[in-house]
């Protein structure tokens, strides 16, 4: 699901400008009696140009976190630094980083330019270079012929571009990102992600990215930060994080899982795998180095692993790996199957299915997966 | 977010300014009333039947006009938005007349038409009543307060949404069930705000009852009495005391309580379009009414021009020009001038603290906001004629620690500027809590985003408030201080008591004309004061629509 792009950064590879440290930072709300902890023990480096993304549901910390990093709220514990300097110590406005919001938060009394030139007339730019800076920075965005509107004559794509443009222009070390496209539409959202994702390339400015939908972290991030209750539950490469989860949380949250109950599990630390008998077979799987030998495991494989065929009239009993099937949705590209199976329900979805390959509702089929495609895990939240 | 120094000087500079402003000369009040002659009063208050007298008095006429000013608010707001008829806008602009017109205007007028000798009553009707005390000061009162009414609940009005109507009638009420059911116990917050608001304004009054109130002695002409006739400080101050609680007990029910109790659901826009009203005899029932309380508003209005350009109303009914000749040149002019001046300089800078103190309540302050948010109101929580008698005392003399004069003496016949600076104070702190209001209510609808943005970007505190709130907060900020411009220009209760031989105020003027029964000087300078407060606030008005982006209200919500 990564989008690889082949934009060339405007940076040098040996650049290492926008390194952000973020060391054990905690955020408590509230007096002694009533103290709500929002971020706990948050630990975590943002490379030079590098796409970080928060993820986690709604409650999480991850944007407490985020306006920590940009200083609207101080943390109660631990450092935020930038290449090597202090942030805590400093105001928003002194903290070389940008910020896109939900809201868009554009200055309906100024005009698209006027928005965009806002931050380079703070820094005392010459009117001709913030004419330039402005004029490119609006042409990379598309919005030229819209510098001289009123914000509240743009559509809320539109906007959102601006508040981009906004962010861009005056060249932050770091990016923050607040659910910028949570306000859109869908397909709008889609396009947009594209878009922030190139011309962060290319300028190759560090981003911090929050947000509660998997598909933007999946498309947009170089690594994701799942948060729960406000403590990381798992950093990592969006593959990573979709094949190789650390929790049942962290699987369940990013797409769809099924989770299999397992026998006789033998793991192995030295090799990283395990095997274990799951519908009837005995087979070798990759395993989470916390599911050991006697723990409770749980097997995940996701619903595109599993395969179905068919196999059999309504009269058979379920046993091994054979299933009855309880509901079957198409879905033109996919069909989506919920099958009643000896070790639980199952979900599957098959690809590309033509109707004769359709499993009937109430019919026997069988289920099976690549053992590869299967990733060990310990159970429990 | 963390303080930046900007916002702490801006905080430390608006306490000490309010604190000058306001604190001290009401603290001076309350400690001057504790004098040994003050507590007499206190003493006396419920056990002397003539002070007794007095505070029903007071009482009575506040929950009177209370009552009747909100009545006459709720039928104008009600018809103006349920109501499709010709003159609909115009019957708007005579409501809001009484706001931009001095006191005596409306009392004067009252008198020469409805008076023992008035125009209507004894040439018209033929009888002799006397409209002086209770009766006139009601008339009178109500007419001058209930625009405060009638834009409360307007406002109110417009924001129902309409589809709660809607569903009432889906339910198979009446047209007249769900305005029982439904319209009224929706307003109810408004009318307990509206009547509060009123009760206060009107127990704080001191033009009418000095005009008109005859033998019906209110607390606020007994202060005055006391502090004018009498020569007797600690007593006036007493009698300020005892009306300085119920009206700020009053104001802060009013103002937190009432507010906070509205029902009104704002949604920015509403729904749909109100039923509108089409029976032809629930019309007539209402039109008559209104028909009839405008053509009164006009009748009075018209008497303060006419009464100007006739030697004397409803005696020598021929056309002269000597009344404008008395005030236009000499004491009049002079008068004239300083007034508007004086108005004019306070103005911005009530707009400015009112501004500031809404900045820090809204956006800069979580402790003491409510404190700071009450100071800054308390301008207007403080009856006219307490505030006046607090400057007397607080500013007559110079104020400092041991021989170092601090705050030389800024009111009275001694005062540096013939005590011009007293008299701006009191402009700025009657006027600022109208600039707070709009302020609050406007920055509350900014998203802190925007804010938060134009840090980012790298703006101090002091930047974004410049750059961001001022630019957005204006369109309101002016119509808040078109208003209180135009209290300024026609206030009396303060400024009569800090009025000096050098400074000349029109209203107090004006008072001094009435009382010398020289009506039709009176009148000129009341056309002549409602010409010049519409001037300014059309020049105001003007410099409002200049602004070609975000001009909309719409556009402050993100």
């Amino acid at each position: 699901m990564t989008i690889t792009m082949h934009d060339t950064p405007v940076r040098d590879a040996g650049d290492t400008v926008g390194r952000l440290v973020l060391n054990g930072i905690q955020k408590a709300f509230g007096s002694a009696g009533s103290r709500v902890v929002a971020v706990d023990d948050f630990t975590l480096t943002v490379e030079p140009g590098e796409f970080v993304t928060f993820l986690g549901p709604s409650g999480c910390g991850k944007t407490t976190t985020l306006r920590m990093i940009a200083g609207f709220e101080s943390p109660t514990a631990g450092s935020v630094s930038l290449d090597d300097e202090d942030m805590v110590s400093l105001t928003p406005d002194r903290r070389p980083m940008g910020m896109v919001f939900q809201s868009y938060a554009l200055f309906p009394h100024m005009t698209v330019f006027e928005n965009v030139a806002y931050g380079l007339k703070l820094k005392g730019l010459p009117t001709k270079q913030v004419k330039e800076e402005v004029g490119f920075a609006l042409a990379s965005m598309s919005l030229t012929n819209l510098a001289n509107r009123a914000p509240n004559q743009l559509s809320g794509g539109q906007q959102q571009r601006v508040a981009l443009a906004r962010a861009m222009v005056v060249k932050p070390k770091v990016l923050l990102f607040d659910e910028p496209l949570s306000n859109l539409d869908a397909k709008l959202r889609a396009q947009m992600r594209l878009e922030i994702r190139r011309l962060q390339r290319r300028l190759g400015i560090s981003s911090v990215y929050v947000t509660h939908d998997q598909d933007e972290a999946m498309s947009l991030s170089d690594r994701i930060v799942v948060m729960r209750s406000g403590r990381i539950e798992q950093v990592g490469a969006p593959d990573t994080i979709y094949r190789h989860p650390a929790s049942v949380f962290v699987a369940d949250f990013i797409g769809r899982a099924n989770f299999l109950d397992v026998d006789e599990v033998r793991a192995d630390a030295s090799t990283g795998r395990a095997s274990a008998t799951v519908l009837g077979s005995r087979i070798i799987v990759d395993a989470h180095p916390n599911a050991v030998a006697g723990s409770d495991c749980v097997l995940l494989v996701r619903p595109e692993s599993i395969r179905v065929r068919p196999f059999g009239d309504t009269e058979e009993r379920i046993a091994g790996n054979h299933g009855r099937v309880l509901s079957a949705v198409f879905y033109g590209e996919s069909v989506e199957y919920e099958i009643e199976t000896e070790v639980g329900n199952i979900v599957a979805v098959v690809s590309d299915p033509t109707f004769t390959e359709i499993a009937p509702v109430g019919t026997i089929v069988g289920v099976s997966f690549a053992p590869e495609r299967a990733w060990l895990l310990p159970a429990g939240d | 977010m963390r303080h930046d120094t900007a916002t702490r000087v801006v905080a430390v500079a608006v306490v000490a300014i309010l604190a000058v402003l306001i604190v001290i000369p009401v603290l001076t009040i309350l400690s001057t009333s504790a004098s040994r002659e003050g507590l007499a009063v206190f003493a006396s208050i419920f056990s002397s039947p003539v002070n007794r007298q007095i505070i029903l008095n007071t009482v009575v006429l506040g929950t009177i006009v209370g009552v009747l000013g909100t009545a006459i608010g709720f039928l104008l707001a009600y018809v103006q938005v349920r109501m499709e008829f010709r003159g609909k806008r115009l019957l708007h602009l005579i409501a809001l007349l009484p706001i931009v017109s001095p006191p005596f205007a409306l009392a004067t007028a009252v008198i020469t038409l409805f008076g023992r000798s008035g125009l209507v009553t004894r040439d018209l009707l033929g009888i002799t009543p006397n409209i002086y005390g209770l009766p006139g000061l009601t008339i009178v009162l109500s007419l001058s307060f209930f625009p405060a009414a009638y834009m409360n609940l307007l406002g109110m009005m417009r924001s129902l949404d309409p589809s709660l109507d809607e569903a009432a009638s889906g339910l198979g009420a009446s047209k007249w069930r769900v305005f029982r059911s439904i319209t009224i116990p929706m307003l109810v917050p408004g009318f307990a705000s509206s009547f509060l608001l009123l009760f206060v304004e009107t127990i704080a009054d001191l033009a009418n009852p000095l005009v008109i109130g005859g033998d019906f002695t209110v607390l606020s002409s007994r202060a005055y009495i006391a502090i004018t006739g009498e020569y007797d400080v600690a007593s006036g101050a007493a009698y300020s005391v005892v009306l300085l609680l119920p009206a700020v007990l009053v104001f802060l029910i009013q103002r937190y309580w009432a507010g906070r109790k509205s029902v009104v659901a704002v949604t920015g826009k509403p729904a749909g379009r109100p039923d509108l009203i089409t029976s032809q005899p629930a019309r007539m029932l209402l039109l008559a009414p209104v028909t009839l309380f405008a053509g009164l508003i006009v009748l009075i209005y018209a008497t303060v021009v006419v009464g100007g350009f006739v030697s004397i109303l409803g005696v020598n009914n021929s056309l002269t020009l000597d009344h404008y000749a008395y005030v236009l040149s000499g004491i009049g002019s002079d008068a004239m001038v300083t007034t508007t001046t004086l108005a004019l300089i306070a103005t911005p800078l009530a707009g400015i603290l009112g501004m500031a103190v809404a900045w820090l309540v809204v956006r800069k302050l979580r402790r003491g906001r409510s404190l700071m948010d009450f100071l800054g109101m308390l301008g207007l929580a403080v009856p006219g004629t307490v505030l006046g008698i607090g400057y007397a005392l607080t500013f007559n003399t110079p104020r400092g620690v041991g021989d170092v004069v601090l705050i030389p003496a800024l009111a009275g016949g001694g005062a540096v500027f013939g005590g011009v600076v007293a008299i701006v104070m009191v402009y700025v702190i009657r006027s600022s809590p109208s600039g707070q209001r709009a302020g609050v209510a406007a920055l509350q609808q900014i998203d802190m985003a925007i804010d938060e943005a134009s840090a980012s970007l790298g703006a101090s505190g002091l930047t974004t408030f410049r750059k961001i709130t001022v630019p957005l907060v204006r369109p309101a900020l002016f119509a808040g201080l078109t208003y209180a411009f135009a209290r300024s220009m026609t206030t009396l209760s303060p400024i009569i008591f800090l009025t000096t031989p050098q400074t000349k105020i029109m209203t107090s003027q004006i008072l001094s004309e009435v009382d010398a029964g020289r009506f039709g000087n009176a009148f000129a300078y009341c056309t002549i004061l409602i010409v010049i407060v519409m001037g300014v606030i059309g020049i105001l008005n003007l410099l409002i629509r200049e602004r070609p982006v975000g001009r909309s209200a719409d556009a402050l919500a993100t």
